[in-house]
């Protein structure tokens, strides 16, 4: 008798058990990266003449740890000072990578996500700010297709928050050459303590996805609606 | 079954006390959190303590860079650079990228000792820190390497690190798979023979039968075995740690503790691989002309995180401790029980080099380009 209730609890003993050591290891495991890059970005919507958006120029400033990182070993004709020229291949490599991470840029339209929303850039240059010793890099990011939308939301972020975009203090948004009703406006993340926050925004402007997922936590949102 | 008593439930408190802790010590993220691939939705952030320590690690790491920034005008700043460098390692091995799971894993599935555990973490970190300074020097400082060239040497060092745990946990899910079995084995016999079943003390007892049962007796469960669990085999070995003692590969030197061998793969396995944070923080003060703070720096941050690390390690140490009391018996079903946690461990070791290889576990970005 006892050896049958010996073997009975065997499997919920050992089930027991391998939950806690699983637990224990997975929760010391995948605890989440913090940033190491800081971005300060400015965002221009670029619209034609018959009033559909045909992509965002974005310019990103990079901290000055990263920038002093990334632009270790390139040669310079004045010390400390990159041209454009002495920057052009570190510039093609970033814009290179950046289409891994989808230029950690984001298109709902209408409502609807769309993941191929945009070509690749069509052109890009990096700047270096001596001074500052930051670098900057400009990039016009295309849609594949122009955008007609009522309600078009761009947004920004790194989903592994490697990278913490920020949107500048001033002009962090610009629309050019867009119809004249149409408003923009910028939604921060809830940056300060990591903590997920509802959207204070109306609601009629926020997609009922706009919940899900932890990305959109740090996620830079630029709303655009248009008549 | 006499064994399995009152006692157990407290047990099961404590341990999931444990547990809890060290959720929320760790971050509260599942792997699944990993998954999240770019532009697939992930889960919800997971408040309190671990989005305080997410915003602590980003703080210091800011302040680091500040102080780097300062340290240039005012040498006086350095001494808050090597403060702030040893608190930054305690937070940011929280994060991704240190070992944790592996070196926890690791102590889980051998029959180590928190000490051997403690002692683990430290080389670790310190092998990680003495990567990423001879990267940094080798290649920014003698060949004035790009940023570039550096990320893609960190990527093949990572590539061989993960490598290097996907073996370290084959070689441990054999060791442990024949363990199991025979644990499962002399469950049965003994099934057959009952009448001898008290014959072992709990962890002493070896399936290879390495341990005789005459001198096993001694120390019960305790849990203050002086020798940590199951080291009288070896004698010899008690109190050597890692580097000291290198005897002959005998097939029961894998089941046990000791062998200074099977610590150093897995210090080598984990510290191979440099933080990505170390680096930058390198570089930076290389560019600064402060390449030898960055360097006093790195080892700072590699102290402190051996601090957390070495922690969570003791913790999953005295978590599988736990768990032998709780399945009382050492031998019999309380023998495969113990088997079985070391079996599923040595998996998980094997899982997450797996994950890591095919990028499926995200570790730390060396950066963005």
């Amino acid at each position: 008798m006892t050896r049958l209730r010996l073997w009975l609890a065997l499997p919920v003993l050992s089930m027991r058990l391998a939950v806690t050591v699983v637990l224990v290891v997975a929760a010391s495991a995948t605890a989440q990266a913090h940033p190491h890059v800081w971005v300060t970005m400015t965002t221009d919507l670029v619209y034609d003449a018959s009033g559909a958006a045909t992509g965002l120029r974005q310019v990103w400033t990079f901290d000055d740890m990263y920038s002093a990182f990334a632009t270790t070993g390139i040669k310079a004709k004045i010390n400390g000072q990159f041209t454009r020229d002495e920057l052009e291949p570190l510039a093609k490599i970033n814009v290179d990578s950046l289409k891994d991470y989808d230029y950690f840029t984001y298109a709902t339209i209408d409502g609807k996500r769309n993941k191929k929303a945009f070509a690749d850039p069509v052109d890009y240059w990096l700047t270096y700010d001596p001074k500052a010793t930051v670098l900057t890099l400009h990039f016009t990011l295309p849609f594949r297709r122009p955008v007609k939308a009522k309600v078009l939301k761009i947004e920004i972020y790194d989903p592994e928050f490697f990278v913490d975009f920020e949107f500048a203090d001033k002009n962090a948004i610009k629309l050019e050459d867009a119809p004249q009703q149409c408003a923009a406006w910028t939604d921060k993340p809830a940056d300060q303590n990591f903590l997920p926050q509802q959207q204070s925004l109306n609601k009629s402007f926020v997609p009922s996805e706009a919940f899900i997922g932890m990305g959109m936590d740090f996620a830079n949102k630029i709303l655009v609606q248009c008549p | 079954m006499k064994r399995i008593g009152n006692g157990r439930y407290i047990r099961h408190i404590v341990t999931a006390g444990a547990v809890l802790v060290l959720t929320l010590l760790a971050g509260g993220h599942t792997v699944q959190a990993q998954f999240g691939a770019f532009g697939g939705p992930r889960p919800a952030a997971v408040g309190g303590v671990a989005s305080w320590i997410l915003a602590e690690q980003a703080t210091f790491y800011r302040t680091l860079a500040n102080s780097l920034r300062l340290a240039k005008r005012d040498g006086s700043a350095l001494w808050g650079l090597i403060g702030i460098s040893f608190v930054y390692g305690i937070f940011h091995a929280a994060g991704p990228g240190h070992g944790k799971a592996v070196i926890s894993s690791y102590l889980i599935a051998n029959e180590e000792t928190w000490r051997r555990g403690v002692v683990l973490s430290f080389a670790s970190a310190v092998m990680q820190s003495i990567t990423a300074i001879t990267i940094v020097s080798v290649a920014a400082v003698l060949l004035g390497a790009t940023a570039k060239l550096m990320g893609d040497t960190v990527r093949i060092v990572e590539i061989v690190s993960y490598g290097l745990i996907v073996a370290l946990g084959a070689r441990l899910l054999w060791v442990k798979g024949r363990g199991f079995l025979g644990a499962l084995h002399e469950f049965k016999n003994q099934s057959a023979h009952a009448g001898e079943r008290h014959a072992h003390a709990l962890g002493d007892h070896r399936p290879d039968g390495c341990c005789h049962p005459a001198h096993v007796h001694h120390h019960h469960v305790s849990g203050r075995d002086p020798h940590g669990s199951g080291a009288n085999c070896h004698g010899e070995e008690l109190d050597v740690l890692p580097w000291g003692h290198a005897h002959g590969p005998e097939p029961q030197q894998l089941a046990g503790p000791g062998g200074w061998r099977r610590g150093l793969s897995a210090v080598v396995a984990v510290g191979l691989r440099p933080c990505s944070g170390a680096i930058i923080v390198l570089v930076f003060a290389l560019a600064q002309g402060l390449f030898w703070a960055g360097i006093a720096s790195t080892f700072v941050m590699g102290l402190g995180t051996a601090i957390t690390v070495g922690s969570i390690a003791t913790l999953a140490v005295g978590a599988k401790t736990v768990a032998k009391q709780l399945a009382g018996r050492p031998v019999g079903y309380g023998g495969v029980l113990v088997r079985g946690v070391e079996l599923g461990a040595a998996a998980l070791v094997l899982a997450f080099g797996i994950l890591l290889l095919t990028g499926y576990m995200a570790s730390e970005r060396m950066g963005l380009f």
